[in-house]
């Protein structure tokens, strides 16, 4: 065994670095004689440092787990630029490359191998790690190998088992910014072996921690329009929503601030864009779910602010862990409305579906062998629930995933034990309420969350507005309540419908469904009166209609014919079409009885339900016209591309929707 | 046992030991030694040498396998998660009537398994026979299946065509359980477990494979699988044999291991060696599978009832001969030739082995060799 001094000479040649802290010295002491270590150390310590520079000094491949694309590339980069050969397998690569990846991996020619853990279900993967000369194992992350964690994963479960049968002089290295220590526990539990666990102290002194009590929605968006700008340097705001994400970035539009939207409902192209933007400091303020920045090396964040409270301190602390990586002054804001605790509180009680909905997957799968789509369909579930269920039921060993990616239920399986589902609920509210107790504390903050997170050194905390700095208010004047009321009146949603093969375009909402008293309107016309939808929704599509397509002419308005409701959206297309001068024609129908869209839970239903389910009556008058397509409601889009595409057929050259309101959260929309 | 998944892969498929010496080095240091794979793995090379009396070149083969460890880790971490078990000899699971049979010389070291594992444990009749039987061997297994069935004995068969299938099937249909012997790595039988699916999950199903579970299906994969067929039943039926091929050496096998067989007695008009097996002591029994103890026999009988062997299986005998030839080194034609006891020209044995799926060219300097593909017959040749 070489000595400390004799690595850090080589630390010099390969990285650069003059010397090891003391604390990654420690680590990577311990992985060169080939033990397993937990380090649990903040974002900054250099944990990256801890299994790259062995992995130069091991002969074989390093492998590193790692559950984000955006760290695994950052790094990835950052090593070939020092001359070491790391790869990246990830499913945003083109197959093609992944293969010659694999293929170099397999003889001997990549050092450094970043994989998700997804990607242990990969055959060329799984083909590849029987002819790789393997040194290390690296888990980054590892808090996502608990359930006790705050971000648990599924695809560590398998990790977890891996390393189980790993030879226990493989070197074995977990990594985490953030574990309490019940998670701490669990993970060393779980990698078992000989398992030391190193943990550093958790205080972020540069960071100026605030929390802004609101009494509405209306004060959080008048205090941003009035200081984002006046902040030091560019930031993040995370929203509790993707719908949040967009309506903050629509309103810093309408203010003329410098913002953008991210969420990972996005396109791939579009993410890697804003990554790399953000991590330019293209604008003041990225507007994201909690999607963004996760493990990516921007040093220079100097604000994080919420909208919405997180589920838990500890995931309050990672998220503001991405401020500040300088080590520079951060400035990072709560904003607490006591509504919001309202969310988190959803998200809790709906993190697991009811158990007779496990029952009705388990009995599928006792006569067949489902993938999940199969079991969505049959089912009649949304692919979130599904795929909790199907998670569960791996978890407890009641069923497996076989290499076609089919579910199979095991003989003699044990049966479904709803005790975790229940202990993990109260835990999780638990937290929650920790999480309420961070807002209203009057002692340090970060003394507050670094106790939390088990980390109970002794120091002098005075970055808070309980120990020291001024506590930020609120004032709402008349003149931003009416650039806010401005703001809400011109507010329109997009409805992403654009695809190949149809000449279908992007079209517009008056409103979301439960943005205003839009969608109460909708219904009570749809379900309890009949009568017509109000005037005021008229004006408000006319509004949308003039700010997406100004004074754009169609040659035809045509709507969508009803399922159940009646003439309703029929009387309003036509006075639209009064309105707009553009003639209305009534010749889209239905050729069979479809159920309502809102009835079936999951696209794939939904796209059933109305495939093929449209006709159109003299077809040859649409060939070659611009059409506006009307409908009342917006959820999963499956209705009015399907209508585009039969448009397309008969040769119209453009179909523009146009609806009253778009729904939230429209599964696989 | 999980745990420990990765050392007894690594274990069982040591290249060209063979079940005796890997089961006998079990023995050491499991009942002897009384330690776990695990640490017989991590002992020193002089310990390996000094106490388990190893040689230079088997603790050459053990470092070796001790390097693949991290590599067999994944690949264990895949067999699990797909729902596959592994049981060692010296699991619980591990069929007691297995071990009885085989002993530690033909014992499986390690058995991969999908399915109900209880079934190992149950009493089990195998049902065996050629893939072209004829109706009345057909009915004959489809009676037995029903009878073994009625009983609770868990039917066993090697899923080949013929007799196999219908054992299976037929044990199905009356509402049994069987445990199919797969001729082939386990990971390889995705249809059959698409078919069997409902079997599996409801426990009337076990499919067993003691070969590594990638391996194909082979000729020699076929021939090694039928003593383990014969060695997990407690009973034997024979529903029809040729004087060569699986069935006939299968019970040649089992006789020469001292187990009864019990064979069905033909009609007169049959043409089959079921007579032939009678006389080298299998035990004739009736449709019903009872005991005939006073039937006679003659040579005449029998010599005059032989089936013609068609033309594939005359091929078939002669690709096991050239197969068996190999003992894990290339070979020259002209040592083919020689080993397999062939009086052919080499150009007639080069246009043979081209077309056998088994073999393949190697290349050594600059004379061509050849050798058998993959793990063909390591494992078969434990049973000669």
């Amino acid at each position: 065994m070489t000595t400390r001094q004799e690595q850090e000479l080589k630390l010099k040649q390969t990285f650069g670095f003059n010397q090891f802290h003391d604390d990654q010295w420690e680590t990577i002491d311990r992985i060169l004689r080939g033990e397993r270590v937990l380090l649990i150390e903040k974002t900054g310590f250099g944990k990256s440092l801890c299994f790259q520079y062995p992995a130069t000094v091991f002969t074989g491949t390093t492998i590193i787990f790692s559950p984000l694309i955006a760290l695994m590339r950052d790094q990835v980069k950052k090593l070939n630029g020092l001359g070491i050969t790391a790869r990246c397998i990830n499913s945003e690569q083109a197959p093609e490359e992944n293969t010659q990846i694999i293929e170099d991996a397999k003889n001997g020619r990549v050092k450094i191998l970043y994989i998700a853990p997804e990607r242990l279900q990969n055959k060329e993967f799984f083909e590849a790690t029987s002819r790789m000369n393997l040194s290390m194992v690296v888990v980054d992350e590892a808090h996502c190998i608990s359930v006790w964690g705050h971000d648990f994963r599924t695809a560590f479960r398998r990790i977890i088992k891996l390393i189980e049968l790993l030879p226990r002089q493989l070197p074995v290295l977990a990594t985490t910014a953030t574990a309490t220590k019940t998670t701490e526990t669990d993970v060393a539990a779980q990698i078992g072996g000989k398992i030391t666990v190193l943990r550093g102290n958790l205080m972020r002194e540069n960071f100026n921690l605030n929390v802004i009590k609101v009494e509405s929605e209306d004060e959080k968006l008048i205090w941003l329009g009035q200081n984002l700008d006046k902040l030091e340097g560019s930031g993040i705001l995370y929203a509790g929503t993707r719908l949040d994400t967009e309506i903050y970035s629509k309103w810093f539009e309408f203010l003329k601030l410098s913002a953008i939207g991210y969420h990972a409902g996005l396109d791939k192209d579009t993410r890697i864009e804003i990554e790399e933007g953000w991590m330019q400091n293209r604008w003041k303020c990225v507007n994201a779910t909690n999607a963004l920045g996760m493990g990516m090396d921007k040093p220079d964040c100097r604000f994080i602010i919420h909208t919405q409270i997180p589920q838990s301190p500890i995931h309050y602390y990672q998220e503001i862990g991405r401020a500040g990586r300088d080590g520079k002054p951060a400035k990072i804001i709560l904003f607490y409305n006591p509504i919001d605790k309202k969310l988190p509180e959803a998200f809790i009680d709906g993190s697991r579906p009811k158990i007779i909905k496990y029952n009705l997957v388990l009995a599928h799968l006792g006569q067949n062998m489902l993938g999940e789509k199969d079991l969505m369909r049959k089912c009649n579930l949304k692919q979130t629930p599904t795929k909790v269920i199907l998670a569960d039921l791996l978890e407890q060993g009641i069923i497996i995933k076989n290499s076609k990616d089919k579910y199979e239920l095991k003989s003699n399986a044990p049966t479904l034990n709803p005790k975790p589902f229940e202990d993990l609920r109260n835990t999780k509210k638990k937290d929650l309420d920790k999480m309420m107790e961070y807002i209203d504390t009057t002692e340090s903050r970060m003394k507050f969350l670094c106790d939390y997170l088990g980390d109970n050194s002794q120091q002098n905390f005075t970055n808070c507005d309980n120990t020291g700095i001024e506590k930020i208010t609120v004032h709402v004047t008349d003149e931003w309540k009416l650039t806010l009321k401005n703001f809400r009146e011109n507010y329109f949603p997009d409805l992403e419908v654009e695809g190949k093969g149809s000449k279908i375009v992007n079209g517009v909402a008056a409103s979301f469904y439960g943005f205003s008293n839009v969608g109460a309107a909708l219904r009570r016309c749809k379900y309890e009166t009949n009568e017509d939808f109000p005037d005021f929704l008229l004006s408000l599509c006319l509004k949308a209609f003039r700010k997406k397509w100004g004074q754009e002419r169609f040659d035809y308005i045509v709507y969508v014919p009803p399922t159940a409701s009646g003439d309703l959206v029929k009387n309003f297309a036509m006075k639209l079409s009064h309105v707009l001068k553009f003639p209305i024609i009534h010749d889209l129908v239905k050729k069979r009885q479809t159920k309502e869209q809102k009835d079936l839970e999951n696209g794939y239903l939904k796209s059933d339900n109305i495939f093929g389910a449209f006709s159109l009556n003299n077809p040859e008058k649409i060939k070659g016209k611009r059409v506006l397509l009307v409908d009342d409601i917006f959820d999963s889009g499956a209705t009015i591309k399907e209508l585009g595409k039969l448009f397309t057929k008969f040769g119209a050259v453009k179909i523009a929707p146009i609806v009253i309101a778009k729904t939230v959260g429209g599964d696989l929309a | 046992m999980e745990k420990d998944a990765t050392y007894w892969i690594t274990l069982a498929h040591l290249p060209k030991w063979g079940y005796g010496k890997i089961n006998g080095l079990i023995v050491q240091f499991f009942h002897e030694e009384k330690i776990s794979i695990e640490e017989f793995f991590n002992l020193s090379e002089t310990d390996w040498s000094s106490k388990y009396q190893l040689d230079s070149k088997e603790i050459a083969d053990l470092l070796v396998a001790k390097s693949e460890l991290p590599n067999n880790a994944f690949f264990a971490e895949n067999l699990l998660s797909q729902g596959f078990a592994l049981i060692p000899i010296t699991s619980p699971e591990y069929s007691q009537t297995l071990k009885k049979n085989l002993k530690v010389a033909h014992s499986p070291t390690l058995l991969y398994v999908k399915g109900n594992k209880q079934l190992l444990q149950e009493k089990s009749v195998a049902i065996v026979g050629s893939r072209a039987a004829e109706h009345k061997a057909l009915e004959f297994t489809d009676h037995m299946a029903k009878l073994a069935s009625q009983d609770c004995k868990v039917v066993v068969s090697g899923f080949a065509k013929g007799v196999d299938k219908q054992a299976l099937d037929s044990a199905i249909k009356y509402n049994g359980q069987s445990i199919i012997v797969l001729p082939q790595g386990i990971t390889t039988f995705h249809s059959g477990f698409q078919t069997y699916y409902k079997q599996i999950v409801d426990g009337d199903v076990l499919a067993l494979s003691a070969f590594h579970p990638k391996a194909a299906w082979s000729t020699g994969l076929a021939m090694a699988r039928n003593p383990i067929i014969y060695g997990l039943a407690d009973e034997i039926f024979v529903a029809e044999s040729d004087e060569k091929g699986g069935t006939w050496s299968g019970v040649i096998d089992g006789l020469r291991k001292e187990r009864k067989i019990y064979v069905r007695t033909p009609e007169p008009n049959e043409k089959n060696a079921n007579n032939l097996l009678i006389q080298k002591g299998a035990i004739a029994v009736d449709e019903n599978g009872v005991e005939k103890s006073s039937l006679a026999y003659s040579d005449q009988n029998y010599s005059s009832s032989m089936v013609e062997e068609p033309s594939g299986s005359v091929n078939n005998s002669i690709n096991e001969r050239i197969m068996k030839a190999f003992k894990g080194s290339p070979l020259s034609t002209k040592e083919i030739l020689e080993k397999a006891g062939l009086d052919w020209t080499i150009i007639k044995l080069k246009a043979h082995l081209q077309k056998m799926e088994e073999i393949q060219k190697v290349e050594k300097g600059n004379k061509t060799m050849y050798a058998l593909k993959g793990n063909q017959v390591q494992q078969g040749s434990l049973f000669e």
